[in-house]
């Protein structure tokens, strides 16, 4: 996929989710949260069903791993920070909805360690190891 | 994931380390939020638990104007230009939305005209400058 498709597919589920809350949040209609939620849902869909066909491209025999693309490890931790971001939102639907009793600093616990996650990421990239020539 | 961490920084026009500096940001806000809503803290006011926020754009200012003016002495005066107004336009855009959402929860009923489309609208409108800036970078 063309950078402009990722941002335009970004962008597009983006604008909808927002628009869906705005109304939400407003009291104009009524719907289901996990109704608001349905771009959410539908976006990291496409997202995990792309990294599981791209993780499952490197077990098929012939494949070289030194053509550039991301590492395993790093693919399997953007497949558990799309898995703990889904979680987060799945209950939080589920609080909103009244449908589960449980309190918002346990409902954020999966959104943490994305973010733990990913500044540790980010900070790697940053602060990069020095390695011995 | 989506984008790589290249993309993403030619496409917001941040640098990684701002990257993280709002990231620990929303970190350390979403857990005062968790924290405000769980009464775990009751007399903390909102306009406390959006200190995170209020900082890391602070402190991105900060940072984005002593790279504008390194640019503009080493003669890139252009981009140094660029960059400072598309910086200062994301952040205050930012700004406006989490100062309105801070006061419609201050004012939970006496701020009922101020209505989550009004809230929303400086990010819609960021919206709109990055799907334009994402054609220039494409």
């Amino acid at each position: 996929m063309s950078l402009a498709q990722r941002v335009l597919l970004t962008w597009g589920f983006t604008l909808v989710f927002l628009i869906m809350l705005v109304v939400k949040l407003d009291g104009k209609v009524q719907w289901n949260w996990f109704l608001i939620f349905l771009p959410v849902w539908v976006f990291d869909g496409i997202l995990v069903i792309m990294m599981a066909v791209k993780m499952a491209g490197r077990c098929k025999p012939g494949y070289d791993p030194r053509n550039g693309s991301p590492d395993l490890r790093l693919r399997a931790w953007y497949l558990a920070a799309m898995l703990l971001k889904l979680g987060f939102c799945l209950t939080l639907c589920a609080k909103l909805e009244g449908l589960a009793d449980i309190k918002l600093t346990l409902v954020c616990v999966p959104l943490w360690t994305m973010l733990l996650g990913a500044l540790v990421e980010l900070g790697l990239n940053i602060f990069p190891e020095r390695r011995e020539v | 994931m989506l984008f790589s961490l290249r993309e993403l920084v030619q496409w917001l026009g941040f640098a990684t380390f701002e990257l993280f500096l709002h990231l620990a940001a929303i970190l350390v806000f979403s857990m005062l939020v968790a924290l405000r809503a769980d009464m775990f803290t009751p007399t903390l006011s909102w306009w406390l638990v959006f200190v995170p926020l209020f900082a890391a754009d602070g402190l991105s200012t900060y940072f984005t104007a002593i790279v504008s003016i390194r640019l503009y002495q080493e003669n890139e005066k252009r981009l140094a230009v660029l960059r400072l107004l598309w910086v200062l336009t994301v952040l205050s855009l930012k700004l406006v939305c989490e100062v309105l959402l801070c006061q419609k929860l201050v004012e939970q009923e006496q701020a009922r005209d101020l209505w989550f489309g009004l809230i929303v609208s400086p990010l819609f409108i960021l919206l709109q400058f990055l799907m334009i800036r994402a054609c220039r970078v494409n």
